[in-house]
This record gives structure tokens, C-alpha cells and sequence, in this order.
């Protein structure tokens, strides 16, 4: 509507007291050269270097790289709108989703609307206490969809094994325990803003440029069977398709003029490999039957 | 001059047991200086007899206890829904029973748009439509080229037409949760939660929660409200920004006004203590007309969505147990805060896990920072049962209860989501009473329309829309439906030594009726007219 640039969307889920506040703080002071706005349940909790502030006022909080603002009694939707009203669009949309919250009511709209790119759900546990509330008949189903729509979990405080293994169980498809990896991980391959991620020295990065073409079912097979750990993957494929990878979840759309097939990929180093990656991509397709 | 007027009446029914009713009310300054006969202000100096009531039966103002003041913005766009209502200019809209009618009465509205105007409609309900699902091809018959929006009555679904799904970039494409598709791969037009629905809402420009602080929505409720004999109401679940409660303030003080608004501040998501503040600075700038400084919460979601938290043996269809928007644990927290700091709440609870839940937040917090005399008000309440009722007394937390849900919801709850039996308790009216608890009982509007008398009717007689009487236990007598939608629900608003009676020293609010609810039929009780009211003794007839 404004024909400024799409908006990515991510939205940071997880029980009270996981530790969304923390990793909020985080994003708000890391040097990742971008203009954020980030909504918050809870404008108290925000603990920003005083450097960074430039004025408050009301439920706005104005930073030298970005704002934040608080949701609480507003409709979040019509904040969102908002957003993409504003003249000055920033580079990245956080939202903090409240405790029992399902993210995924919420990111579902970076998937409809036009003007929003997809980034993720990130949904943060507490390693500490996550079994112990999953015994809670009363809250148990939301917290464990919490996880299972997540892009990625970061486990903050502690890890044990049994965490894992539940996390897993639960469907996460890749449970982080360092906050710094956190960040890159969010800001990979979104926007048209400078990509920072060289100074961390912890993700496999993959770039390909080809000319395999492919039917649309054929794609979706082919990306159905990619690495676990590979977090990101972006770019044109030849036959007539954009590809946007968050996570668990794949957009295939049809782009026209596509000549060639490149792509670039990124997952956290140590849950996916570069030739896991160039496996995965060479490996022959099973037969698809025809499909429009 | 004294300014005193006498209205004499057919009769005036006064909710005051030490004079139960009168042919004489007099008002002076808006307030009531005097009840009885016509020489019952006398000694108070010259009097003005009015007998434009004299035909007619006064009520103490009806007082809504839960509504939003959403039912007053949704009439700028057409309404579809199944049953009959009337609008704030009291036209009829009537019920809408099949497609082709709800097709045709589009055809008809848009034809007073602008031609570059959408096309909104609001109040579908498919569970009362048994034909085929309405689909973007019934609409693209009103029109290919105008986008159209039309909004179930629930809020969480839409249907709209070919031009929206093209203005949102909805195609085969698409592949998101929420935009359903047909067997052919193309979207159907049906949009399913917020999300799904926003792109269109957005450039249709459709808010219709953003739409409830303009002036003009804050007028109309008042129209909403006097057609219904209501003189105060709720809006139960307000953001109440700087800038709309200045302009609710300005609205609501004109003389023309007509109702009292008690708005409570919503609390979802947000840190209590700063909640606790606000409410009290909001508390602060209360005026007559508008009543600041209560708070809701929201805890589950609803039956018939099943997502209501509901206690063993859960829904009878085998569904998954609801969804909380609240955790118990944060219930806990927020009510702890609010005890502490002296802020009323009105909690949401329809399942009977979060009533349950609720009340032992309350008692938690009670027995941190007692606090006698608190009337926080569990709201729905539908499937409390006399356990539930005995603490509700127990802590002297009131009870408003949704009573029309028996009429409008009450067959399919039997059939489909909590099984006969419990649906035979629900919205447990005489159960509460006789358990002690303070009662009201309420519409939800928009959701079932505003109309105390219709309500009252609602907990006397139990009908359902097939005509079975559901929990034939559970009736109330008409005297008690009719305390509850005047003390009643005035006690739940701490607002019982100012309205809800007609006694002296209280504000002069009344419902004008056209007949005698304590004498027509029970089951004709939803059938009075209302004339009009007096609201702070200003004269609104209809």
C-alpha cells in the first residue's frame, strides 16, 4: 500500500519468566546495524543502555536504533498496522507474545499479509523449571504448542538432556542454549539490511547457484527433505519460484523470469554442516506424479 | 423556584421493599426528592405536575452489567445475522434464515454505498444456517468489483468476495493457516482468525474494535441503550487511551447523553502493579456519566468455540479442553495485585476450570490483603454449579450471569458441547441466588443484543430457540429477574446507594415502559415496550 520495503516479522513466545525479557534486551543492544521496533507485554522489564534511549513518552519508548513500544490493552493487530502505516518503516518487527500466548496466532499474520515477510518464532524455555510445568495438566497443551510451532527454541538457564529430549519430542527442530546465537540466527537473510553475521563464527553458511529446475511438487518434495538444522534458506529456483525458508516453515511462490536457481542457506553451526547441505541438494528426487 | 416536577404514572414499579410501588415519583436537581402520590413532594416547596408518563410504567433505570460498547459501531455496517434486531434508529433489521436473503439484503444496502465504498456486513452465525457454507461466489454476486467483507458474528471468521481475496494478494498461491481453499486449490473467501483476516480488514479499513471510542459509536450506544431502557452500562473490556477517554468524557457530559458508561479497563499481557495505577488515576476522573476505575481480565475463551476451560468430563464431543488467555498462575498474580491495591475486577470465566481457578485466585488474594466489601464479579459464570455458587458467597464475590446464552446457545450446548446434563444447570440463576451470592445477568452485547427485559425473560422462562425449557430448576421468579437487572447488577457495579431503585436520594433514572412487566404473562415479559427513559432525570422518550 506504501510501496516501502516488506516488514519482517518475529515473534518471541515462551512461558513467564522463560526469559523472553532477556533476549529482547539483547536484540535492543547487539550491533546488528538495524532499526527495530519491538512490542512488549511488559514496558518494566525492558532494560535499555541509557546510551541507546533517546526519549520515552507514554508507552513509547524511542532508541537510536528503533522503538519500543507496549501492547498492553491495545489490539495488537491494529498496532501491527500501524507499523506499516508509519512513513518510516523500521527494518525488523519483534513481537513478544505473553506467557500462555500461541505465537503462532499472532506470526501467522507475516504469512498473509502482503506487506510482511515471515521471520520466525522464536520461543524460549526455561531449562529449569520446563518438565516441572509440563506436569501442570492446566497449562501443559499450551506450553508444549508453544514449542511445537516454534522455528527455533532457545533453552535459556539450564540443559539437561531430559529438556532436550522433550523439546525434540515436542517438535523443535532446533533448540539453541547461547543466547549471542540467538540474534544472527533472527536477523539472517531478512530485509536489505547489511548482514552482520561475520563476526560470529558459529554458523554454517551455504550459497548455491545453478540451474536444476524444478515442478512446484518437486520443490515441495526436495525441501521437505531438508537438513534439520538448516535454519534459513532463501532465493529463486529455476522453473518459477521464490523460496523462503523460516525454520519448520516453507513459502513457495510463483515468480516469473526466473532463469537460474540460487540460493543461500544458514543454520547454527554444529545442528547442520555444509555438506549435509550439498547432500541434501544433490540427492535425486523420488518420482512425482504430475501436478499443476 | 424549587425545580421540583411530580410525573405521576400508571405505575411505578420501585425496587424498594419499604414501598414496593407509588403513582408519584418527584425529581428535583436529577435526583429523586420523593415517592408516593401525587403530594408527596408537598412539603418541599411549588411543584410542576408532569403526566406525560401517565399511561406508562416507570422502572428504575435497567442497568446492563456486561456489554460493549461495540454493540453501539457495528450499525455503520449491514447486519446478516439470523435473528431479528433493531437498530439504534429503531429500524428493523429482520433475521436472516438462508443465503439467497443474505444475498438479497446485501444487494439492497449496497445500493445506498458509494461506489468506491466496501461493503461490510457483521452478525453471521453458520451454526443457524443449514444450507451450504457461504462462499466467495455468493458475494461476487452482489458485486465482482466492489471488495466485501462480511464478519460472523463470533469475530473470529470472515467471508469475503473476489475483489478482497485480490486486494489482500489471496490466490492459489497462498498458503497460510486461516485462508480456507476449495477442492479446486483456490481460496474459498472464508478467512479464519485475525490473521488471516487482518490483510483484508486493513484495506477495507474495518476496525470494529478501534471504531468503539469514536464519538459517533459512543452516541450511538447511548441510542442502543435507551431503546433497551438501559440508563447505565458497561463497557466491559475498554483500552480507554489518553485521547478516547477525552473524548468519552466530553460525550458522555453532554445533557443529551443518555447513559451512564462503566467502563473497565482491559489487562491482558500487561504488568499488573502499572495496570493497578492506572485504573486508580482513571478512578480519579470519574464523573455521573462515567464510572472509571474497574478492571477485567480474561481467563478462557468461550463454550461454543470450545475453548472454555471446562472442569471433568470435558466436552461431550471428545474435544481437547479450552484455551486459557490468562495462566492460572498470572490469574493468581493479577488478582493478588489488584486485592492489594483496591481495584474492582471483573473476571471472565464461562468454563467452570476457570471459575474454579478464579475463586481460588481470590481467596489467595483475600487472605493476603482482606478487603470486606470488594464485589468482584466473576462474569458469565455459565457453568458454575452450587460448589462453586458457596465459595462465590463464601468470599462475597457477585455473579453476573449469561443468561441469554439459554435462548440463543442453550440447544446446541445440550447437543454439542457439554451434553445435556450440565447444559440443564448452566447459567444457574436460582442456584446462585439461593446460595447467596449477589446476582446479575446479562447480554454480552454485541454478541446476543442488548435487553435486560429480554434477559430477565431469559432466566424466568429458560426457553432454547427449539422451545424446550432447559433446566426447568434453575427459573427464577419475574420479581427476582427483574431486582437482577436493577439492584442486581447496580450492587455488582458498586453503584447500589446511587441507581438501580427508585427511593429517594438516588438519581433520577428510569425505564419508561409501555406495560406492566409484573403483570403481563412470564413468558410475554420480552415483549414490553420500551417508551424511553430519564436519565439524571433528563427526559429521552423514543
Amino acid at each position: 500500500m506504501t510501496g516501502q520495503a516488506q516488514l519482517p516479522l518475529t515473534v518471541i513466545g515462551g512461558y513467564l519468566g522463560a526469559g523472553k525479557t532477556s533476549l529482547i534486551n539483547e536484540l535492543l543492544s547487539g550491533d546488528h546495524g538495524r532499526r527495530l521496533m519491538v512490542m512488549v507485554n511488559d514496558f518494566g522489564a525492558v532494560n535499555i543502555d541509557a546510551a541507546l534511549l533517546s526519549s520515552v513518552s507514554g508507552d513509547t519508548m524511542e532508541l537510536t536504533n528503533g522503538c519500543v513500544c507496549c501492547t498492553m490493552g491495545a489490539d495488537l493487530f491494529m498496532a501491527v498496522g500501524d507499523v506499516l502505516d508509519r512513513a518510516d518503516r523500521p527494518d525488523h518487527l519483534i513481537i513478544e507474545a505473553s506467557g500462555i500466548a500461541d505465537p503462532a496466532k499472532i506470526a501467522g499474520v507475516a504469512r498473509t499479509e502482503p506487506e510482511l515477510t515471515y521471520a520466525g518464532i522464536v520461543t524460549v524455555v526455561d531449562g529449569l523449571h520446563f518438565t516441572d510445568l509440563l506436569e501442570d495438566a492446566q497449562i501443559a497443551p499450551q506450553l508444549e504448542s508453544q514449542v511445537a510451532v516454534a522455528d527455533l527454541v532457545y533453552l535459556s538457564k539450564a540443559m539437561g538432556a531430559e529438556v532436550q529430549d522433550r523439546l525434540t519430542a515436542l517438535g523443535a527442530p532446533t533448540v539453541l542454549t547461547n543466547r549471542a546465537d540467538v540474534a544472527p540466527l533472527i536477523w539472517s537473510l531478512s530485509g536489505d539490511a547489511p548482514e552482520t553475521d561475520g563476526r560470529h563464527a558459529h554458523f554454517t553458511k551455504w550459497v548455491h547457484q545453478g540451474t536444476a529446475g524444478f515442478t512446484r511438487a518437486e520443490l515441495e518434495q526436495k525441501l521437505a527433505a531438508r537438513p534439520a538444522g538448516l535454519y534459513r534458506l532463501k532465493g529463486f529456483v529455476r522453473g518459477g519460484w521464490e523460496v523462503q525458508i523460516v525454520g519448520k516453515t516453507v513459502d513457495i511462490r510463483a515468480r516469473d523470469g526466473v532463469e537460474a536457481t540460487t540460493l543461500v542457506g544458514i543454520g547454527p553451526e554444529g545442528h547442520v554442516t555444509t555438506p549435509d547441505i550439498d547432500a541434501w541438494w544433490a540427492a535425486p528426487l523420488m518420482a512425482v506424479p504430475d501436478a499443476c | 423556584m424549587s425545580g421540583i416536577t411530580v410525573y405521576s404514572a400508571q405505575k411505578i414499579i420501585t425496587m424498594d421493599p419499604q414501598r414496593p410501588e407509588a403513582s408519584h415519583v418527584a425529581v428535583q436537581e436529577g435526583r429523586i426528592l420523593a415517592v408516593g402520590g401525587a403530594d408527596c413532594a408537598d412539603q418541599w416547596g411549588d411543584v410542576v405536575h408532569d403526566d406525560r408518563f401517565a399511561g406508562a410504567v416507570l422502572m428504575p433505570g435497567l442497568i446492563e452489567g456486561h456489554a460493549h460498547m461495540m454493540a453501539g459501531a457495528m450499525w455503520r455496517y449491514a447486519y446478516v445475522g439470523y435473528h431479528d434486531r433493531i437498530d439504534p434508529d429503531g429500524k428493523l433489521w429482520p433475521g436472516l434464515t438462508d443465503i439467497d436473503a443474505i444475498i438479497d439484503a446485501l444487494t439492497e444496502f449496497q445500493s445506498g454505498l458509494a461506489p468506491d465504498a466496501p461493503l461490510v456486513g457483521w452478525g453471521l452465525d453458520p451454526i443457524f444456517l443449514s444450507s451450504e457454507r457461504l462462499s466467495r461466489a455468493h458475494l461476487d454476486r452482489i458485486s465482482p468489483d466492489r471488495p466485501i467483507a462480511i464478519m460472523f458474528s463470533n469475530f473470529h471468521l470472515m467471508c469475503v468476495n473476489s475483489k478482497a481475496l485480490e486486494l489482500a494478494g489471496y490466490s492459489r498461491e497462498t498458503n497460510a493457516e486461516g485462508v480456507v481453499k476449495g477442492p479446486d486449490g483456490l481460496p474459498t473467501g472464508e478467512l479464519q482468525e485475525m490473521a488471516a483476516m487482518f490483510p483484508v480488514m486493513r484495506r477495507l479499513a474495518v476496525d470494529f474494535r478501534g471504531l468503539s471510542q469514536s464519538e459517533d459509536s459512543i452516541r450511538t450506544y447511548g441510542e442502543v441503550c435507551k431503546r433497551a431502557g438501559v440508563t447505565t452500562v458497561t463497557d466491559l473490556y475498554s483500552s480507554l487511551e489518553d485521547e478516547d477517554l477525552a473524548t468519552m468524557l466530553r460525550v458522555t457530559s453532554d445533557d443529551g447523553y443518555p447513559v451512564r458508561i462503566v467502563p473497565a479497563l482491559g489487562t491482558a499481557g500487561a504488568d499488573p502493579a502499572q495496570m493497578a495505577e492506572r485504573a486508580i488515576r482513571l478512578r480519579e476522573q470519574s464523573t455521573d456519566k462515567l464510572r472509571l476505575g474497574a478492571v477485567k481480565l480474561m481467563t478462557d475463551g468461550s463454550i461454543q468455540g470450545w475453548t472454555a476451560r471446562v472442569r471433568w468430563p470435558g466436552y461431550v464431543g471428545g474435544q481437547p479442553n479450552g484455551i486459557w488467555n490468562t495462566s492460572p498462575e498470572q490469574i493468581f498474580a493479577l488478582t493478588e495485585v489488584f486485592q492489594g491495591a483496591g481495584v474492582q475486577m471483573h473476571i471472565h470465566v464461562n468454563g467452570d476450570e476457570a471459575a474454579e481457578v478464579s475463586l481460588n485466585a481470590l481467596e489467595a488474594a483475600a487472605q493476603k490483603h482482606p478487603w470486606p466489601g470488594a464485589r468482584h464479579v466473576l462474569q458469565h459464570c455459565q457453568m458454575m454449579d452450587g460448589g462453586l455458587y458457596r465459595k462465590a458467597a463464601d468470599l462475597g464475590v457477585c455473579c453476573n450471569i449469561f443468561s441469554n446464552h439459554i435462548w440463543y446457545f442453550g440447544d446446541q450446548h445440550a447437543a454439542l458441547t457439554i451434553g445435556e446434563g450440565r447444559a440443564e444447570r448452566m447459567d444457574a440463576v436460582r442456584t446462585a441466588m439461593d446460595e447467596g451470592v449477589r446476582v446479575a445477568i446479562h447480554s454480552d452485547a454485541p454478541v446476543t443484543p442488548l435487553g435486560p427485559l429480554f434477559t430477565a425473560w431469559c432466566a424466568v422462562n429458560r426457553q432454547t430457540m427449539t422451545g424446550r425449557v432447559l433446566g426447568a430448576e434453575e427459573c427464577i421468579s419475574v420479581h427476582e429477574a427483574l431486582y437482577a437487572i436493577t439492584m442486581g447488577a447496580a450492587y455488582t457495579l458498586r453503584l447500589d446507594t446511587e441507581i438501580g431503585s427508585i427511593e429517594p436520594g438516588k438519581i433520577a433514572d428510569f425505564a419508561v415502559l409501555g406495560d406492566d412487566p409484573t403483570h403481563v404473562a412470564p413468558v410475554a415479559l420480552k415483549d414490553v415496550p420500551v417508551l424511553g427513559t430519564v436519565s439524571s432525570g433528563t427526559v429521552h422518550l423514543l
